[in-house]
């Protein structure tokens, strides 16, 4: 009975480790080995796991996939939270993508505002090395459409086209790209901090 | 039905409730002893109304280490195996008297406005 029981408490904290793949080895462990003692805790009847008690306090535990997902998520989250970081801000958006559309469409917007910001600082390191290309470009296409593009200056500059902030470029884009950047980074911890305190855990 | 669709929301609606003052019943377990998980849960079935999914508690305890306000260590039993004991950090005490005195301050006020519907329940 006691191996059935002990193959059961094993089998459910292997699924789960397997699954808080992401996190550090040493914080699985933990999480692990916390579980692992809780439920000997409340299996254990004279001395031996009792494989109904087993059974009772993994279920209320609930399935591994949703315990490791509330580690995930939470972990992510406190990490964004805390972070001024924009890669572990990201790593927190993007499990929050996966939960919901406000997460992705949170997701999606700092994706565009770190590429934005970061394509304008790149834009004013390489004019030095491009002065004839790199650039905030205008111009026309064939069929006459106006267009605004931002060159870092490795291809030939448009034809007939106007570089519109000229060596401007290096100071505008050096501070709107880092003021982007940094934008991007407090707006999404914002909407980490709201959706954490809208997110309250599961009640049994 | 109606009555049913109605029962469904106030038992969402305590849910929520519920939900919302679980941060502050951890901290408020810890305020000053160390406990471990399993010891946390039953501080909570006891002293409060909490009902609380045992998957929900250690994912919580987890994140409320990482954002700094409790700290954890494992302490040997005499079950023969070591359990991991959670304390309140300087941060976290902060942060409990700061959430006691914001409850307080609403659960009065609610008082006051709620005295009139209860009087005699």
């Amino acid at each position: 009975m006691a191996i059935g029981a002990q193959q059961k408490l094993e089998t459910y904290l292997g699924m789960l480790r397997a699954r808080l793949r992401g996190l550090g080895n040493e914080e699985v462990n933990d999480i692990i080995e916390e579980l692992r003692s809780h439920i000997i805790d409340k299996s254990t009847e004279n001395g031996e796991l009792a494989a109904g008690k087993v059974d009772a306090a993994l279920a209320a535990l609930g399935n591994p996939e949703e315990l490791a997902s509330e580690y995930l998520t939470d972990a992510a989250l406190a990490r964004a939270e805390v972070s001024r970081s924009p890669l572990q801000i990201l790593a927190g958006l993007f499990r929050w993508a996966s939960l919901s559309v406000a997460g992705f469409g949170v997701l999606v917007s700092s994706l565009v505002g770190y590429f934005v910001g970061l394509a304008l600082v790149l834009c004013a390191l390489l004019k030095p090395f491009h002065p004839q290309s790199a650039g905030l470009w205008t111009f026309r296409d064939r069929s006459g459409e106006l267009h605004l593009s931002l060159r870092l200056g490795f291809g030939s500059a448009p034809v007939g086209g106007h570089d519109v902030l000229g060596w401007w470029i290096v100071p505008v884009g050096l501070v709107m790209g880092s003021r982007l950047v940094a934008l991007t980074t407090l707006f999404a911890g914002w909407c980490v901090r709201l959706y954490r305190k809208s997110r309250a855990p599961k009640q049994a | 039905m109606k009555v049913q669709h109605d029962q469904e929301n106030t038992d969402k609606w305590e849910v929520q409730l519920r939900k919302g003052c679980l941060e502050l019943a951890i901290l408020a377990a810890l305020w000053d002893e160390q406990l471990y998980g399993l010891e946390i849960l039953r501080r909570l079935e006891s002293d409060s109304d909490l009902v609380i999914s045992e998957g929900t508690v250690y994912p919580l305890l987890s994140r409320l280490k990482l954002l700094g306000f409790l700290k954890s260590e494992w302490v040997e039993s005499d079950a023969g195996h070591p359990r991991k004991y959670y304390s309140l950090t300087p941060a976290g005490k902060q942060r409990a008297q700061e959430m006691a005195l914001i409850f307080k301050r609403f659960s009065l006020s609610m008082g006051r406005l709620l005295g009139a519907l209860t009087k005699g329940k």
